[in-house]
């Protein structure tokens, strides 16, 4: 079992990626050419193997969170959760080495490391 | 949005030694950031490269991405000693680059129109040859500016 550092830095990776994936319409407008072939199934096999990589319990997290948010990763800044805008308990004001979600919306926390 | 706000001279290198795709990334990327969070953004990177080079033509290639690595809009700037090829969309080889890095979550959708306004401004500093006339980062953020003003006249 990875360590928990190691599984966000593998839910940012895939975090990332999903990004990509959104944003491949609106570069297409801008004018960028997107290979929706080859290319994107490379990122769609990317995407898969690190799904494989990340514990299942966390994996399953993401993905339900994904389907209902846009954004499944949200940061903490000044004791907020920044995907609700709603303050986190006392508790969870400092940074965590585990993987927490945000006891409002769910959404996987993480704190920006200085 | 005034790009030229969003430059800043320590982050625009005119003379960029890298001669592969991978090796200019790298050097646009940690301009911005390091350890961690420059290696995150490297491979998202990578894999916006793989859906499609960002190689718009004529010299210019604007390599983009969101990341969980940066809270707000960064942009670094290189230029390299020699073109590199960056399988471009004209195929010819690349010597300007424009990197933007932005945070998922963009209020006022500031990623995709300063996007667009670099692929415009690189388009006008191509078609006016201005490249080769620019030889330090203070001289590259003054013509940036006169290009926005100029843009900006003709709306």
């Amino acid at each position: 079992m990875p360590k928990e550092i190691d599984i966000m830095r593998l839910l940012k990776r895939l975090f990332d990626l999903d990004n990509l994936i959104t944003d491949k319409e609106a570069d297409k407008k801008i004018g960028f050419k997107i290979d929706e072939e080859v290319g994107l199934m490379s990122l769609k096999k990317e995407r898969a193997s690190l799904l494989k990589e990340i514990p299942k319990e966390y994996a399953e997290t993401y993905e339900r969170l994904k389907k209902r948010y846009p954004l499944a990763i949200a940061e903490v800044k000044n004791g907020f959760c920044f995907g609700c805008f709603q303050q986190l308990p006392t508790e969870m004001l400092t940074k965590s080495n585990e993987i927490v979600c945000c006891p409002n919306c769910g959404r996987i926390l993480f704190w920006r490391e200085e | 949005m005034n790009l030229a706000s969003l430059l800043s001279r320590e982050r625009i290198n005119l003379e960029l030694k890298s001669t592969k795709k991978e090796e200019v990334l790298k050097d646009l990327v940690y301009m911005i950031k390091s350890k961690t969070d420059a290696e995150l953004i490297y491979t998202t990177l990578l894999k916006r490269e793989e859906l499609g080079s960002t190689g718009i033509g004529k010299g210019i290639a604007i390599p983009h991405c969101r990341s969980l690595a940066v809270s707000k809009l960064e942009i670094a700037v290189g230029r390299t000693v020699k073109p590199v090829d960056f399988n471009a969309i004209d195929k010819k080889p690349v010597n300007l680059f424009f990197l933007i890095i932005a945070p998922p979550q963009d209020p006022g959708n500031q990623y995709l129109i300063t996007l667009g306004k670099i692929v415009q401004i690189a388009k006008e500093i191509t078609r006016a040859n201005l490249l080769s006339k620019i030889n330090t980062p203070d001289e590259f953020i003054a013509k940036i500016n006169e290009i926005e003003k100029g843009m900006s006249k003709k709306r």
